[in-house]
C-alpha cells in the first residue's frame, strides 16, 4: 500500500493505492499549527472509510510520499531560522543589490525588498579567487575564526558561506566549512557551491541564505515527520515531494531543505504529464492546477516536464530567487477565491486578490462581502449548495446573489446572470494569458495540446480555458481536486547535478567537455547506488548551458548523444544548439560558434511500475439528475447531472450538463462532449470550428 | 474564442469592459513577447543586462496603443513620433518591410537607441499597426567609443550613423547595403549583428502575433475596441488629476556644470498647473535656456516622456499609459532650447538620462510641493563610473572590446509613502535595469571589482527616505581600459520635498597604484593603467516629509543595517540609540518634542 499526502494552504490531501492499484482520495483541514496533525488526521479519516485500524492500515504501506509547505511558509512568515551570511570581502551587499530589476515602474507603493538575510548579520571574509580559479588573496583564517566567534555571540542558529568564483575553485569555501564545525558546532551551514553550483554570485548566494536558513526546521520537521509516522504504525520508506518534481528520502531533503520549496505544485506537472500519456496517447499537454487564490501552470512538450533556472519566492524581483532550477509552473493570482470588482472607469476585473480561506468566498458564510469566482458560479447554477466539498459546506445562494448583484451587476448595467458569466469569463483571460505566457511566448501554439485540469476550482471555467486555447481536448482525472498527492504516487527519484566548465565550439576543448561528463556521470552513480530496493529503471539525460559569443543569457540544450564525440559531435551539438535557440526566439546565428558555459545531468529512477487504477469512493448521493443553469447559449435551463462515478466508457454526455464528484464539480459547457476513459477520466472534446 | 465574442457585435459597439480587460492584455501579451526575444537573445550587456529597450504598438494613425514594461524614458513617448516619420518618408508601405530608426530630428530618443519599425498589415494591405522595438546599442559609430557624448559640440562631433526612418529590410530580407554601413562604423560590428538579429526577430515575432489577434477579432472591431481603451485609459487619467489640487507651482532642478554650460549648470524649470475639474495638467517647459553646443541637449521625445514621467510618478499607478492618457498631460515647448524641439544639427547623444531627469524632477517635485499627498523628492542623477562604457584591447582574447557596465547605482527618491525603491538607476528608467553580476563581468571583460558597497549616512532623510550612495571600485586586469561616462549630481545633489533632506553627491576618483585618489570631472573620460582603478560614489535619492517623523523602528532599523550611524540618527531623525542598538525611549520623546 502507498501513501501520498499534500499539505496545502487550506487541505491536506490523501491518496491512498491498495496493493491491487485502488486508488481512493481523502481530505482533511490543514492544521497550521501542527501540519503533521493534519496528516494524521487524514490518514485516520481514511482508515476509518477503509474500515481499519490506523495502525493496520499504516502496518502494510510501503512507501509515504510527502508534500508541504511548511519551507515556504516559514520563509514567507519570516519564521525560518536566524541566518548569518559569510561573503567574499568587498560583496557585502550581495543580498541588498540583488541583480537589479523590479516591475510595475510607476507603482512607488510597493517597498524595495528586504534582503534575506540582515546586513547586520552579513560578514566579509578576507580571501579572493579569480575567474580562473586562480587565488589571488589567501583565505585569513585568523579573521574567519574571529567572525565565527561573533556569530556565536550573536546566537546564530545557522550559516550561509558564499564566496566569489567559488563554483570555480571551492578551496576557501570548503576551508570556512572545516572552521564552522569546528568552532560553531552544532550550527547547521550551508556552501554555495555545494548546494547551487552555478555562476551568478546574488543567485547563488540566495540560494546557500534560504537552505541554509532551512536547515534547522526542516531538518527536525522530517526527523518528526518520519518518528509519528513510526509511531503510528508505518514501517516503510518516507519520501518528500520536491520541487524538481520527484522524490527524494526525508532524510535528505533534511540536509539539502530548498528543494523542498516548490514540494507540492511541482507535483501537478508530473501528473498531468501522466495522465496526458495514459488518457489520450498525448505527449505535448498544458497542466493547470486551480487553488484558491492561485491558478499554477506549466507545459509539458514532447513529454518533458519545463524546468526554470530563475525560481522567485513571491513576486519577481519583489521576493527572493531561490536561484535553484525548480520545475517550472507559473503562478498567476486566479482561483476560486479571486475577488471579482468594477474600478472607477467601469473595467471588471477579476484577482489577483484572494477571499482566500479566510473569510473565503461570500457564499460560505464567514464573513466575505466581495464576490468571487466560486459565488459567480453557484448563482449561475453550476454548484449544489447542499453538497459541496461532499457536504462538508454549505452555500449560501442568496448572499453570492446579493454580492455579485450590488458590486458587479449594478455598476456593469447587466443582468445577475450575465455579470456572473462575466466574471468567469474575465478570470478565464486571466488564466488564458498565464498559459499564453508559457505557450505562445515560447513559440509554442496552446493548440497544438491537450489541457489537463486540476484542483477543487477546475472544473467551473476549464471547457472555456480550453476553448479560447483551441485546445481540442480537456482531461479532468479522477484525482485532479488532489493533483499533487495525484502526482506523488507517480513521481520519481530525481536529482540533478552540475558542473561549471567553459569552451566554445570553434575551439573545442573536448579534454574540458570528457571530465565534466565524466564528474556528472560519477556523481550520477553514486546517488543511483544509494536509492535503494525499489528502483526498478533509471536514466541519466545530459545537457548543456550555452550562449552565442557575448549573449549573456544561456540556454539549455540536451546532449544529442551522451558523449561528444570528434569534429562530427561538435558539429551536431552546434545544430542542436541552433535548433532550439531558433524554437524559442524565432531566429538563428548560422555560422556563429556556440560558448558552453555548464554542463548538466539529470538523474531519474522509476519506483514504481503499471497503471494508478481508478477512483473507488466517487460515487455522489443524487437527489436530482437535472440542474438548473446559466449559459449564454441558453439562458436559464435545466441541464442533466452525471455523477463521475455513473459515467462509463461508452457513452458520451453532451453539453450543456454538469458533471459531478464529491471532491470537484465539471461545467460541460454547450459545444463540448464528456466521456470517461478506462483510468477513470473524464475527458472532454472541445467540438466546432474554434476547437 | 471566448464565449463573450460570440455575441453579436452592434455595428457602434457598446462599452464592454471585459472585452476591452481582454484586448488589452492580448495587445500586452505581444508587447511582452518582443521584449523576451529580445532580453534573451541580445548580445550587448546594455541590453541584456540593463534591459535598456523596449517594444510597443502603435496605431496606424501612430498612436501609443500597448507597451511591455519598459524603460519609461524610451516609450511613453517616440515610437509614436518615429511611426508618423515612417509613413510621412515612405507613404508606400509593403508586408515585409521594416526601418531603422535613431535620428532625434523624427521623434527617436537618442541616436544610441537603434529602433526597427514593422508596419503591419491586414490581409488587404491595409496598414494597421507598427511594431517597434528600441534598444540601446553598445556603439553606434560616434567618434569616440561612447555612446553618452557629453561634450559632442554638434551631431557631426558625436558622429553617430543616423536613420531618419531608413528602410533596411524589403519583403522580409535584409536591404544589405545597410547592414554593411552599419558593420563599417560601429565598433563591435558581431555584436551590434546579434543584437540586430535579436530586434528583427522581436519585430516579426509581433507581426504574426498582430495577425493572429486581428483575425480573431476582426480587424475594423479591433480598431473600434482601440478608441474604447483610449477614451477608457483619457477618462482613468482625468479622474487621478480630479484628486490633485486645483494649483500652478514652478520648481527647478539643476544638472551640473560642464565647460560650455552656464557656470552654475543648466537649470531647468518647469511650471505645472493643475486643472482638476477639466482633469488637465499643463507643464510649461519654455522658460529654459538655448540648446548647447554639448551632446546633453534633450530631445522633443525625451522632453515629453521625461515631463509625463513626473506626472505619472504622482499619481495613481493604476491608470494606464497610452495615447488616450497623455491627451490629458499638455506641454508648451519652444524650438531650439536645451530641452524642447533642438533642431539638427545640434547634439542629443545624452539625451535620455542627465538634463532628462531634471526635468521629470522639475514635475515631480512641482506637484510635492502643491500637496504632499502627491509627487516624489528627486531622484539622484546618473551616470557614476560603475556604469560607464568600458572600452579597450582584451589581453586573454587579443581582441578590442566596447561595452557598457552597470556595476550598480541608487538614485531613488523617497515618495509620500514608502522609502525609496533603491536600485531606482535614475528618473528615466524607473529601475528596470538589471545590476551586473561580478563573476559575469568578470569573466567576460579583463575586468576586476573590488568592492560595492552601500555609504552609511548618505540617504536623503525623510519620513520616506531616498536611496544611499553606492560606493563601487573596480579596475583592469592585465590592461589599459579606457572609461567614459557623464556624471551629473556632485554639486546639485537629489533634493528632498515635503521638509526631507537632500542626498549624497556624486564622485569618481582615480585610484593610483599607490592608493592616492585623483578626483575626475563630472564628463568622465579616463584611461586607466592597469595597476589603477576607479572608485566611484552614485547620488543617492532626496528624502519626503520631515524626518523627525520618520518611524521610529524604521529608523533603528536603520541603524542596526549600518545605513545610518547613531549620531545621524539622534541629530537628524531624533532617535536615540544605545550602544546595544536598542531604542532610547525617554531620550527620543524628548529629541523629537523638542
Amino acid at each position: 500500500m502507498r501513501f501520498a499526502t499534500d499539505t496545502g494552504g487550506t487541505f491536506t490531501d490523501l491518496v491512498v493505492e491498495d496493493d491491487d492499484g485502488n486508488v481512493q482520495m481523502f481530505k482533511a483541514s490543514t492544521t497550521p499549527d501542527d501540519p503533521i496533525r493534519g496528516v494524521l488526521d487524514v490518514l485516520q479519516i481514511a482508515a476509518d472509510q477503509l474500515g481499519l485500524d490506523r495502525a493496520d492500515m499504516l502496518g502494510k504501506g510501503d512507501l509515504f510520499i510527502h508534500g508541504t509547505t511548511r519551507a515556504i511558509n516559514a520563509i514567507v512568515t519570516d519564521t525560518a531560522a536566524k541566518t548569518a551570511l559569510l561573503t567574499t570581502w568587498g560583496n557585502p551587499e550581495v543580498l541588498v543589490l540583488r541583480e537589479g530589476g523590479r516591475i510595475e515602474p510607476f507603482n512607488f507603493t510597493v517597498p524595495y525588498p528586504k534582503p534575506y538575510i540582515p546586513r547586520s548579520l552579513t560578514f566579509e571574509v578576507v580571501e579572493r579567487v579569480l575567474y580562473d580559479g586562480t587565488i589571488d588573496i589567501a583565505l585569513d583564517e585568523a579573521a574567519a575564526i574571529e567572525i565565527i566567534a561573533q556569530l556565536k555571540v550573536q546566537e546564530v542558529e545557522a550559516v550561509a558561506v558564499s564566496l566569489l568564483w567559488s563554483v570555480v575553485n571551492p578551496i576557501h569555501e570548503k576551508r570556512l566549512g572545516e572552521l564552522l564545525a569546528e568552532h560553531l558546532p552544532g550550527v547547521p551551514f550551508t556552501l554555495s557551491h555545494e548546494v547551487n553550483p552555478i555562476l551568478r554570485e546574488y543567485r547563488r548566494t540566495s540560494a546557500a541564505a534560504i537552505d541554509a536558513s532551512l536547515k534547522p526546521l526542516m531538518t527536525a520537521y522530517m526527523e518528526t515527520l518520519e518518528a509519528r509516522l513510526r509511531d503510528a504504525g508505518f514501517a516503510g520508506r518516507v519520501l518528500v515531494l520536491t520541487s524538481q518534481g520527484g522524490v527524494l528520502d526525508a532524510a535528505d531533503v533534511a540536509k539539502q531543505p530548498i528543494h523542498s520549496i516548490n514540494s507540492g505544485p511541482s507535483m501537478a506537472p508530473v501528473a498531468g504529464r501522466y495522465f496526458a500519456l495514459a488518457d489520450v496517447g498525448a505527449s505535448d499537454a498544458i497542466v493547470a492546477d486551480t487553488g484558491g487564490t492561485t491558478y499554477d501552470v506549466s507545459l509539458i512538450r514532447g513529454g518533458s516536464i519545463p524546468w526554470a533556472r530563475d525560481t522567485w519566492i513571491g513576486q519577481p524581483f519583489r521576493g527572493h530567487m531561490t536561484g535553484f532550477p525548480s520545475i517550472d509552473v507559473k503562478s498567476v493570482g486566479a482561483g476560486g477565491g479571486s475577488i471579482a470588482s468594477v474600478d472607477a472607469g467601469g473595467l471588471l476585473s477579476v484577482g489577483p486578490r484572494s477571499a482566500g480561506s479566510v473569510p473565503g468566498p461570500v457564499c460560505y458564510g464567514n464573513g466575505g462581502t466581495e464576490p468571487t469566482v466560486t459565488d459567480a458560479a453557484l448563482v449561475l447554477g453550476y454548484l449544489n449548495p447542499e453538497n459541496f466539498l461532499g457536504g462538508a459546506i454549505t452555500l449560501d445562494l442568496e448572499a453570492a446573489r446579493h454580492a455579485v448583484e450590488t458590486k458587479i451587476a449594478k455598476p456593469l448595467n447587466l443582468s445577475i446572470h450575465d455579470a456572473a458569466a462575466a466574471i468567469l469569463d474575465v478570470v478565464t483571460e486571466n488564466m488564458v494569458q498565464a498559459i499564453d505566457d508559457i505557450t505562445v511566448a515560447q513559440g509554442f501554439d496552446p493548440a497544438q495540446a491537450v489541457l489537463v485540469g486540476g484542483g477543487g476550482a477546475a472544473g467551473f471555467n476549464c471547457v472555456l480555458i480550453a476553448r479560447r486555447l483551441g485546445c481540442k481536448e480537456l482531461i479532468m482525472p479522477q484525482v485532479g481536486a488532489a493533483l499533487s498527492a495525484g502526482g506523488g504516487l507517480i513521481s520519481e527519484l530525481t536529482n540533478n547535478f552540475r558542473v561549471v566548465a567553459a569552451t566554445r565550439t570553434d575551439e573545442f576543448d573536448h579534454e574540458v567537455a570528457r571530465s565534466a561528463l565524466a564528474e556528472l556521470t560519477s556523481r550520477a552513480n553514486a546517488f543511483l547506488a544509494n536509492t535503494g530496493d525499489q528502483a526498478i529503471d533509471s536514466r541519466m539525460t545530459f545537457s548543456i548551458e550555452g550562449h552565442y559569443p557575448s549573449q549573456v543569457w544561456d540556454i539549455e540544450v540536451p546532449l544529442p548523444q551522451s558523449a561528444i564525440d570528434g569534429e562530427a559531435g561538435v558539429a551536431a551539438l552546434e545544430e542542436a544548439f541552433h535548433q532550439t535557440h531558433e524554437k524559442l526566439f524565432a531566429v538563428r546565428d548560422d555560422g556563429s560558434p556556440v560558448e558552453i558555459v555548464g554542463w548538466r545531468v539529470d538523474v531519474a529512477v522509476k519506483i514504481r511500475s503499471g497503471e494508478i487504477g481508478q477512483m473507488h469512493n466517487i460515487a455522489v448521493a443524487q437527489g436530482s439528475e437535472n440542474r438548473r443553469c446559466f449559459f449564454r447559449e441558453t439562458g436559464v435551463a435545466d441541464v442533466p447531472l452525471v455523477s463521475f462515478a455513473d459515467m462509463h466508457e461508452d457513452s458520451k454526455i453532451s453539453g450543456p450538463a454538469i458533471v459531478e464528484s464529491p471532491f470537484t464539480t465539471v461545467v460541460v459547457f454547450p459545444g463540448s462532449e464528456a466521456r470517461k476513459v478506462a483510468s477513470g477520466s473524464v475527458v472532454i472534446e472541445i467540438l466546432g470550428e474554434n476547437a | 474564442m471566448n464565449a463573450a465574442a460570440t455575441r453579436p457585435v452592434d455595428a457602434h459597439l457598446a462599452f464592454d469592459g471585459v472585452k476591452l480587460a481582454i484586448l488589452n492584455n492580448r495587445w500586452e501579451a505581444v508587447a511582452r513577447k518582443m521584449a523576451n526575444t529580445l532580453l534573451r537573445t541580445g548580445r550587448s550587456g546594455v541590453l541584456a543586462t540593463a534591459r535598456d529597450f523596449s517594444c510597443c504598438i502603435v496605431t496606424a494613425d501612430n498612436r501609443l496603443l500597448a507597451t511591455a514594461e519598459s524603460i519609461p524614458i524610451h516609450v511613453l513617448v517616440g515610437p509614436d513620433m518615429m511611426a508618423k516619420s515612417m509613413c510621412d518618408l515612405h507613404p508606400e508601405l509593403k508586408p515585409g518591410d521594416a526601418f531603422l530608426h535613431n535620428s532625434p530630428y523624427h521623434g527617436c530618443s537618442h541616436a544610441a537607441d537603434l529602433s526597427i519599425l514593422v508596419p503591419v498589415f491586414d490581409e488587404n494591405g491595409k496598414h494597421r499597426y507598427t511594431a517597434i522595438v528600441k534598444a540601446h546599442q553598445a556603439d553606434i559609430g560616434n567618434s569616440i567609443p561612447t555612446t553618452y557624448y557629453g561634450h559632442a559640440k554638434d551631431v557631426y562631433q558625436e558622429g553617430a550613423l543616423i536613420f531618419p526612418a531608413v528602410q533596411v529590410q524589403r519583403d522580409y530580407k535584409d536591404i544589405q547595403d545597410i547592414i554593411r554601413m552599419c558593420k563599417m562604423r560601429i565598433r563591435v560590428p558581431e555584436q551590434w549583428w546579434g543584437d540586430y538579429l535579436g530586434m528583427v526577430g522581436a519585430g516579426r515575432i509581433a507581426e504574426r502575433e498582430i495577425h493572429a489577434i486581428g483575425n480573431e477579432f476582426g480587424w475594423d472591431q479591433l480598431a473600434e475596441y482601440g478608441e474604447q481603451w483610449f477614451a477608457y485609459s483619457a477618462e482613468r487619467m482625468k479622474d487621478a488629476i480630479s484628486k490633485l489640487p486645483r494649483k500652478t507651482a514652478t520648481s527647478s532642478s539643476t544638472h551640473d556644470a560642464l565647460p560650455g554650460t552656464p557656470k552654475d549648470g543648466v537649470k531647468i524649470n518647469a511650471t505645472v498647473a493643475v486643472d482638476p475639474t477639466d482633469g488637465f495638467i499643463d507643464i510649461d517647459l519654455t522658460d529654459n535656456i538655448d540648446a548647447l553646443e554639448l551632446g546633453i541637449n534633450v530631445s522633443e521625445a525625451c522632453t515629453r516622456t521625461a515631463a509625463l514621467i513626473g506626472v505619472f510618478n504622482s499619481i495613481d499607478h493604476n491608470v494606464p499609459r497610452n495615447a488616450g492618457s497623455f491627451g490629458r498631460v499638455r506641454l508648451k515647448l519652444r524650438e531650439g532650447g536645451v530641452v524642447g524641439i533642438p533642431q539638427h544639427p545640434t547634439s542629443c547623444s545624452v539625451a535620455t538620462t542627465n538634463v532628462a531627469d531634471r526635468i521629470t524632477n522639475s514635475v515631480q517635485t512641482a506637484i510635492a510641493s502643491m500637496d504632499s499627498r502627491f509627487g516624489q523628492a528627486e531622484t539622484g542623477a546618473l551616470s557614476p563610473a560603475t556604469m560607464a562604457v568600458i572600452s579597450g584591447k582584451d589581453p586573454r582574447k587579443g581582441r578590442p572590446f566596447v561595452n557598457q557596465i552597470f556595476l550598480g547605482v541608487t538614485a531613488g527618491a523617497g515618495t509620500p509613502t514608502q522609502d525609496s525603491w533603491m536600485t531606482i538607476a535614475h528618473a528615466g528608467n524607473a529601475g528596470m535595469l538589471y545590476i551586473d553580476s561580478i563573476e559575469i563581468m568578470e569573466m567576460a571583460y579583463p575586468i576586476r571589482c573590488y568592492q560595492r558597497r552601500l555609504v552609511t549616512d548618505s540617504e536623503g532623510a525623510g519620513q520616506f527616505t531616498g536611496a544611499p550612495s553606492l560606493m563601487g571600485e573596480y579596475g583592469p586586469a592585465g590592461c589599459e581600459m579606457t572609461i567614459n561616462a557623464v556624471s551629473d549630481g556632485t554639486l546639485n545633489q537629489a533634493k528632498g520635498a515635503a521638509g526631507g533632506g537632500k542626498a549624497f553627491g556624486a564622485r569618481q576618483y582615480r585610484k593610483r597604484a599607490d592608493g592616492s585618489l585623483e578626483e575626475l570631472p563630472v564628463v568622465v573620460s579616463v584611461t586607466l593603467a592597469p595597476d589603477e582603478r576607479v572608485v566611484s560614489y552614485s547620488c543617492g535619492g532626496g528624502g519626503f516629509g520631515d524626518p523627525k517623523t520618520r518611524a521610529v523602528e524604521k529608523v533603528l532599523n536603520d541603524v542596526r543595517e549600518g545605513r545610518i550611524g547613531k549620531d545621524r540618527a539622534r541629530e537628524v531623525y531624533g532617535v536615540a540609540v544605545d550602544d546595544v542598538f536598542s531604542l532610547d525611549s525617554a531620550e527620543t520623546k524628548k529629541l523629537r518634542a523638542s
